[in-house]
């Protein structure tokens, strides 16, 4: 009797025994009580940026610019199937593009969901961040995945999610412009921070996104501003221009910053503050100078070899012909590499590739310090030389004058053309300035040319991504599959 | 008159004189050890003595010719010997070892076997020591049935996965282990000495249920050595001394037979030849090089004994292992003290002390994983020497993640030192006769320091582990500000980490009987439990020297410190409960038991904080009824059991939503540390609940046959699941994840056996002997809404999924392609009727399964069930033979039915192979098993059954042969023994050894990747007792 009575004290009394709480951490609902925990939730959001080694892989493999590679068929085999249009809805990587891209959706969310919380001085540039990120993650899903649910300035709760629809692209692309404008109109055209949004990467994120959309009006307005009142210049030398040393510079307008300091593994690709596209495109087993050793995905094909005109710098520059370099090396005899199982071209990505002196610390596969440079200011030339030139008045005098300001760079000869003519030009000058960072595919579905350059191509299906099977099922089985798959 | 009287009375007296006796002599038990206290009583009188300190004793006996003299012993069999006019009689007591009135401990309290409702087995701390392991898990591996233990790693200090009925979670499916009512957690059994083990209690069914909220795995209960009072000291020294070596080698290519099957392979994918010569003779036997015999060595000390008011047990022990890989880099070492000491304080007060002290130390290298030196041993090139001839060692270039495991080993420093307090102290208080009122106090507290040093290694080209830039052992630098470089040479890691429980529990036991036949035993109690942990860990880098010799972070020179970085964590739990037993027992033959307790726990939210878990149970025991007349069965009983517990190991905290993801970016070229939720919140979140039902049934035929049956169905519910969600949800960011909701059912169902055989003991021979077998069938009833299936263990590098938890199937059940042969020829490819892409001949042929005419390998529809790393039946078998004073002990195992995957080969062009490859298809008609050899595209390495062996296995795990020397000088006795551990291993396996726990959870269980093999161990040994 006496235990039970000192038992029922206890248990109604000792309720405050039990009710602990978690030491040395924050609850996700009480935030955002100090401009410092605004701007620790914006680094939060702008961590999902650093995977965008998967769109370095998926832009160029999917295209005709190169293979998957790699260790075997059976390798990260979801990029096998899309290097042979046979991707379907089960597909790890597509995931990972749908699961991160929303995760940085989330983040960003959770800041602009809080908006109202405090009012300092600064919180407009963060929420502008906020904005910029969110568009540029919804941009990912919209070219990967056309209608995809839009969720603005809150969470979802996992009830909420299985009711949610498909929300028409074009819906999905007036938010990211509202987005990117407002970011636009806050932000300055000079970041105090290398790796900080600025003015010139939301205008012209925005200009690329109105481009998407053909509205080439708007473009050429918006990536004219860039290029007039930006402090943008290419940058002398092209070969050089994807080394560490040279990153951020005058040619860069948005990059995605990584850093060599932090190992990682493969436990956790998205953990990673490396450049895992690098590691992964470097040459296996190889031994030698130069370049460091890896595990040769993403190899571009010789029909990309074949697009360049003899003479022109970047060809050496974007691809790496394995063999004429070591045969040019001193001592070729003692320098070896293997061939992945996974296919072989004989040429590895050279912008992003693993180098003597760019190696990060262990994995260091894993690891490369190497940025990826999301929008360079010779992609906004030729973007605004497009718009110019596809818009309803056109002016192929501006146009012809920014592409070939590309041209100039590396030493070609100036062109002339107008009208379809030069949107030609300009578009293979695309395929010239720009291989291997991640832009072909999309370049070809945009320009409707894919069916013609990408083997097994099918109309009305490869435009877009399936959306993964297992994220229709995870929210509640009621969207529609894209289009015959 | 008076003088009448005295006569009368003088010739009574005389004739009683005359009849009455004195009889004396001496109680001892089987080996000749004095019994002290033991009662001798004169039967149907109460007249009785209790044996001195030499176990002799005298007592007068009213006749000398028809009196009974009744001699009796707690835990031997009550004896009764006529007097029949002798004055001198030594009685030798026999142990009652499978008796049912042995007392059993079941939590807060004991009962016997006889009276017991639930199925319970019962182990005795002597059988447990005889194996020889230093771990209880391993040692009782085999001995009890419903629990299947397979070992982690052979790895000296190695873990086992102890599963009591079976997977229930794929979660924490571990026991709840204490020791003298204090929890042990499965992973710190390293610190218990097997030796100061006197009995083990495991509770299986709802009857466990007593510990409401923690009892859902089953729970085992250890108490240790305790001694006797009124006796002398007893001491008992036991050393032994054994060799390990490795029990098995995989047959691995040779130079000779590497360099042909190289060459096929690179011809065959149009690649050119490596091998210009193919002799190249044997080559390096890297398993040689890498295995090695080791020694293992223990002495153990007890000392036991009491007084009228006090006993005291006390024991020391040093054991130390080297292991078969690494030698005295996988060392073991642990010292032990332990000390039991009970007082009685006055008639009513009771203090019983327990105090246990450990201290280990641990080298551990990499094992059971890709990297591990076990996978680098079997896919190193055999045409590689170890060293070149600068003494270098070799490179094993052409593979990148292959290292030389010669050079690993060397390089590799990791210590773990575990210092560990383990008490109770428990005051009994008899607040009437029959009402006691116990308060016990427990604690254990661990400190565990780590010591990881890397230095400088340079591995080869391109490897992975490699922390030097370049042969020449320069260090790597890093950028700490834009264009700011400094070296970063060798580093330690040092951890410190300490974790503590406390727990108070207060309880009333009342017992009572009514009119003769009604017997009520009560408890009741309160428990309050308490834990925190907390660690500090940092890594500091420029260890002067490259050497071990200054790995200490005081030692490091990083300018500024700065690459050095520090982590901590902390975390507390709390659990409060109160419990009811209710034991109601009628004329003996009828027992009822009721059971409730409530739990709260700091793990859950406030919604679900509180739970309630009841139990009923029953026995009857039909051989005392009037009707029962089975002579040849003595004794049986029937019981049955139902209820529910709970499941509560999960992370502290996980109902909340807490900023713990990852949310860092580079800003300046310098890593920027932000917030991101980490796991998202469910605040309902509660415990996974076990229902289970037992049927059980206990029988003694003759004297020496008895049988335990159990029949089981335990279904678990609302398993703690953190199941895919949908990523609109944002939870796929780095250290973010989906919440931990409670979904999904798994239900086991079994029956167990055990029998044991033991010959009457009076002779010169001996015998007992024991089977224990166990069916065990697990499936998954249901998983939660939108998920499937909840993905398992990978399949070779950046392969398949290879293992589920699914509806339908076992937990952790692999899943894969079936094959059907080989493609023989072009022809048959074409002919078939299913479309393999890429097929060619000499590939492996699969099977298409939903019919469609082809095989799928983007989806799951050509995929199968192709094993299960769960056995169906498991066995153990015991025999202890003793012919005079000659001794024979042997104890087998088996597990039969389950599955492994062979997921240790490198599947790349120059790893090396086993040799069943020299069989593989070269030709039309050469093998409908192995596939062709090629560096070409292939789907050969998808996972197909292929990959999976039949992993059933029967094992002596241990066999000893003894002799015992009575009296010599001062001793009491001397037994000399020699003993073997895992003589042999009959099995189809291809891997070093089929007993293989799990790594990766509950779904890793069955994948070998380079496991760290059992050794086979001689030993001899010494036992002195004085």
């Amino acid at each position: 009797m006496l235990t039970v009575l000192i038992s029922a004290t206890l248990m109604s009394g000792c309720e405050k025994f039990l009710d602990i709480n978690p030491q040395y951490t924050q609850d996700a609902e009480n935030f955002f009580e100090s401009p410092e925990d605004y701007e620790r939730a914006l680094i939060g959001a702008y961590d999902l940026l650093q995977s965008s080694f998967l769109n370095v892989w998926i832009g160029e493999i999917a295209s005709d610019n190169s293979i998957a590679g790699g260790e075997s068929v059976t390798d990260t085999e979801g990029l096998h199937e899309i290097d042979n249009m046979s991707h379907d809805a089960v597909n790890q990587e597509l995931r990972n593009i749908f699961r991160w891209n929303y995760a940085g959706i989330t983040r960003a969310n959770y800041i602009l969901e809080n908006k109202d919380n405090i009012d300092f001085e600064g919180k407009d540039a963060i929420l502008a961040q906020a904005r910029f990120l969110r568009a540029y993650y919804y941009f990912q899903l919209v070219k990967y995945f056309g209608d995809v649910p839009l969720v603005v300035d809150r969470r979802l709760g996992s009830a909420k999610v299985r009711e949610i629809p498909r929300t028409p692209a074009a819906d999905v692309y007036a938010q990211i412009e509202i987005d990117l404008r407002s970011a636009a109109d806050v932000l300055d055209w000079a970041s105090m921070e290398k790796g900080r949004i600025t003015k010139g990467a939301a205008l012209s994120l925005l200009g690329k996104v109105l481009l998407y959309q053909e509205n080439f009006t708007d473009a050429s307005t918006v990536l004219d501003r860039v290029i007039q009142e930006g402090p943008y210049q290419l940058f002398d030398s092209f070969p050089s221009l994807f080394f560490v040393e040279n990153e951020n510079s005058s040619e860069s307008v948005f990059s995605v910053e990584y850093t060599g300091a932090e190992g990682g593994s493969y436990e956790c690709l998205i953990c990673l503050e490396g450049n895992a596209a690098p590691g992964f495109h470097g040459i296996r087993q190889y031994n030698g100078p130069v370049y460091g050793d890896g595990n040769s995905y993403n190899m571009p094909t010789q029909d990309l070899y074949d697009a360049f005109e003899e003479g022109d710098i970047r060809r050496e520059a974007t691809l790496l012909d394995i063999d004429a370099f070591i045969a040019g090396l001193p001592n070729p005899s003692g320098i070896t590499y293997a061939k992945g199982a996974g296919g072989h071209t004989g040429y590895y990505n050279n912008k992003y590739i693993k180098r003597q002196g760019e190696i990060g610390l262990p994995d260091n596969d894993l690891t490369s310090p190497v940025n990826y440079r999301v929008i360079r200011y010779a992609d906004v030339l030729l973007m605004a030389a497009e718009a110019f030139n596809r818009r309803s008045n056109p002016d192929d005098g501006k146009a012809l004058t920014y592409l070939n300001d590309v041209r100039d760079r590396v030493d070609m000869v100036p062109l002339s053309a107008s009208g379809s003519e030069l949107t030609e030009l300009i578009w293979k000058e695309r395929r010239l300035e720009l291989s291997g960072e991640g832009h072909r595919f999309f370049d070809l579905v945009r320009t409707r040319k894919a069916v013609e350059e990408i083997e097994g191509f099918q109309e009305e299906k490869h435009e877009l991504f399936p959306i993964p099977q297992i994220e229709i099922d995870l929210a509640g089985g009621n969207w529609k599959q894209n289009n015959n798959y | 008159m008076r003088t009448l009287i005295s006569l009368i009375l003088g010739i009574v007296l005389l004739q009683v004189q005359v009849l009455a006796q004195t009889v004396s002599g001496k109680v001892t038990d089987a080996e000749g050890q004095a019994l002290i206290g033991a009662a001798v009583i004169e039967k149907g009188t109460s007249n009785g003595v209790l044996t001195d300190l030499d176990g002799s004793y005298s007592i007068k006996v009213s006749n000398a010719q028809t009196s009974v003299l009744q001699f009796s012993y707690t835990g031997f069999k009550t004896q009764d010997k006529e007097v029949n006019g002798q004055s001198t009689l030594n009685i030798v007591l026999v142990e009652e070892a499978e008796a049912m009135n042995e007392v059993i401990v079941v939590g807060y309290g004991k009962s016997t076997k006889k009276e017991f409702t639930g199925a319970s087995s019962n182990i005795k701390g002597r059988n447990l020591e005889k194996i020889s392991t230093p771990r209880i898990d391993q040692a009782l591996q085999g001995q009890i049935s419903g629990v299947n233990i397979s070992t982690n790693s052979g790895s000296p200090g190695g873990s086992s996965s102890i599963r009591i009925r079976g997977l229930s979670t794929f979660g924490d499916n571990d026991p709840l282990i204490l020791v003298d009512g204090v929890i042990y957690d499965s992973e710190g059994l390293n610190s218990l000495n097997p030796s100061d083990i006197e009995t083990i209690n495991v509770l299986k069914d709802a009857t466990a249920g007593i510990y409401g909220v923690r009892a859902a795995n089953g729970v085992i209960l250890i108490t240790t050595k305790q001694g006797s009072k009124n006796s002398k000291p007893k001491f008992e020294v036991n050393m032994y001394q054994g060799v390990q070596q490795p029990a098995k080698q995989l047959a691995l290519l040779n130079a000779s037979e590497y360099a042909v099957i190289k060459n096929e392979m690179f011809a065959n994918g149009n690649d050119p030849l490596p091998f210009q010569n193919t002799f190249l003779g044997e080559g390096t036997d890297w398993q040689n090089e890498v295995f090695t015999n080791a020694p293992v060595s223990n002495i153990n000390f007890t000392a036991s004994g009491g007084t009228q008011n006090m006993t005291y047990s006390v024991g020391g022990s040093y054991y130390s292992q080297d292991g078969i890989v690494g030698g005295s880099k996988a060392n073991f070492e642990r010292l032990n003290a332990r000390m039991n000491f009970n007082v009685d304080m006055s008639d009513k007060l009771r203090l019983r002390s327990v105090f246990l002290y450990s201290n280990e130390t641990r080298n551990v290298l990499p094992e059971n994983g890709i990297g591990s030196v076990l996978y680098n041993t079997i896919n190193a090139f055999p045409t590689e020497a170890v060293q070149d001839t600068n003494g270098n060692y070799s490179y094993l270039e052409e593979v990148s993640d292959i290292i030389n495991p010669i050079a690993q080993m060397e390089n590799t420093y990791n210590t773990a030192w575990v210092n560990k307090f383990v008490g109770k102290e428990e005051v009994e208080y008899d607040l009437r006769p029959n009402l006691t009122f116990t308060n016990r106090f427990s604690y254990n507290y661990a400190l565990v320091d780590n010591k990881v040093f890397s230095p400088l290694v340079w591995y080869g080209p391109g490897k992975a582990q490699n922390t030097a830039k370049n042969a020449d052992l320069e260090p790597t630098q890093v950028e700490i500000a834009t264009g700011t470089l400094i070296d970063r040479g060798a580093s330690v890691y040092e951890g410190r980490n300490t974790y503590s429980d406390l727990t108070f529990e207060s309880f009333l036991n009342h017992e009572k009987t009514f009119a003769n036949v009604h017997q009520l035993k009560t408890t009741v109690g309160i428990s309050v439990f308490g834990r925190n942990g907390q660690g500090l860990g940092g890594t500091a880098y420029n260890i002067p020297g490259n050497s071990e010799e200054y790995a200490d972070i005081s030692a490091n020179l990083a300018p500024g410190g700065f690459l050095n970085n520090t982590n901590s964590f902390q975390y507390r739990e709390r659990l409060l409960s109160a419990f009811l037993r209710a034991n109601y027992r009628f004329s003996g033959k009828w027992t009822t038991s009721a059971i409730l307790r409530r739990d709260g726990s700091s793990k859950f939210g406030p919604n679900n904080r509180y739970g309630l878990f009841p139990t009923v149970s029953g026995s009857w025991v039909l051989s005392e009824e009037k009707f029962y007349h089975l002579n040849y069965i003595k004794f049986m009983k029937l019981r049955m059991s139902y209820g529910i517990s709970g499941n509560d190991q999960i992370d502290n905290f996980a109902y909340r939503g807490l900023l713990n993801g990852e949310g860092v970016y580079v800003f300046d070229d310098v890593i920027t540390n932000g917030v991101a939720i980490g796991r998202a919140s469910n605040p309902d979140l509660k415990w996974e609940t076990t229902r289970q039902f037992n049927l059980g049934l206990d029988m003694k035929m003759w004297a020496w046959f008895d049988i335990t049956l159990n029949y089981f169905v335990k279904n678990t519910r609302d398993l703690l699941f953190q199941p895919d969600v949908s990523g609109v949800l944002g939870t796929g960011g780095p250290g973010s994840s989906a919440p931990i909701i409670n979904a999904g059912d798994v239900q086991n169902s079994g029956v167990e056996m055990e029998l044991v055989f033991t010959t009457p003991s009076d002779k010169d021979w001996k015998i007992s002997t024991g089977l224990n077998a166990t069916y065990l069938k697990n499936i998954v009833k249901k998983t939660p809404d939108g998920v499937d299936f909840l993905p398992g263990a990978a399949f070779g590098v950046g392969g398949n999924i290879a293992t589920r938890f699914q509806e339908g199937f076992p937990i952790g059940y692999f899943i894969g392609y079936e094959t059907d042969g080989i493609f023989q020829t072009q022809a048959e490819i074409d002919a078939s009727e299913t479309v393999q892409e890429g097929a060619k001949p000499g590939d492996l042929k699969f099977v298409d399964q939903n019919g469609d005419g082809k095989i799928s390998f983007s989806d799951d529809s050509d995929l199968k069930m192709i094993g299960s790393p769960i056995p169906d039946f498991t066995f153990g078998l015991f025999l202890t033979a003793n012919w005079k004073d000659f001794d024979l002990s042997a104890n087998l195992f088996a597990a039969v039915g389950q599955e492994i995957i062979r997921n240790y080969e490198r599947q790349q062009p120059f790893a090396n192979q086993l040799s069943y490859v020299i069989d593989r298809w070269n030709f039309p008609g050469s093998s409908n098993e192995v596939p062709r050899v090629t560096t070409d595209l292939t789907r050969n390495n998808v996972f197909s059954d292929y990959f999976v062996e039949d992993g059933s296995f029967v094992r002596l795990r241990n066999i000893q042969i003894g002799y015992t020397f009575r009296k010599v000088k001062k001793l009491n006795s001397v037994r000399l023994y020699v003993a073997a551990n895992n003589l042999f291993t009959i099995t189809n396996y291809r891997g070093y050894d089929p007993d293989i726990g799990s790594v990766g959870g509950a779904l890793g269980s069955g994948v070998d990747l380079g496991f760290y093999p059992q050794a086979r161990t001689y030993m001899s040994g010494l036992i002195v007792k004085f």
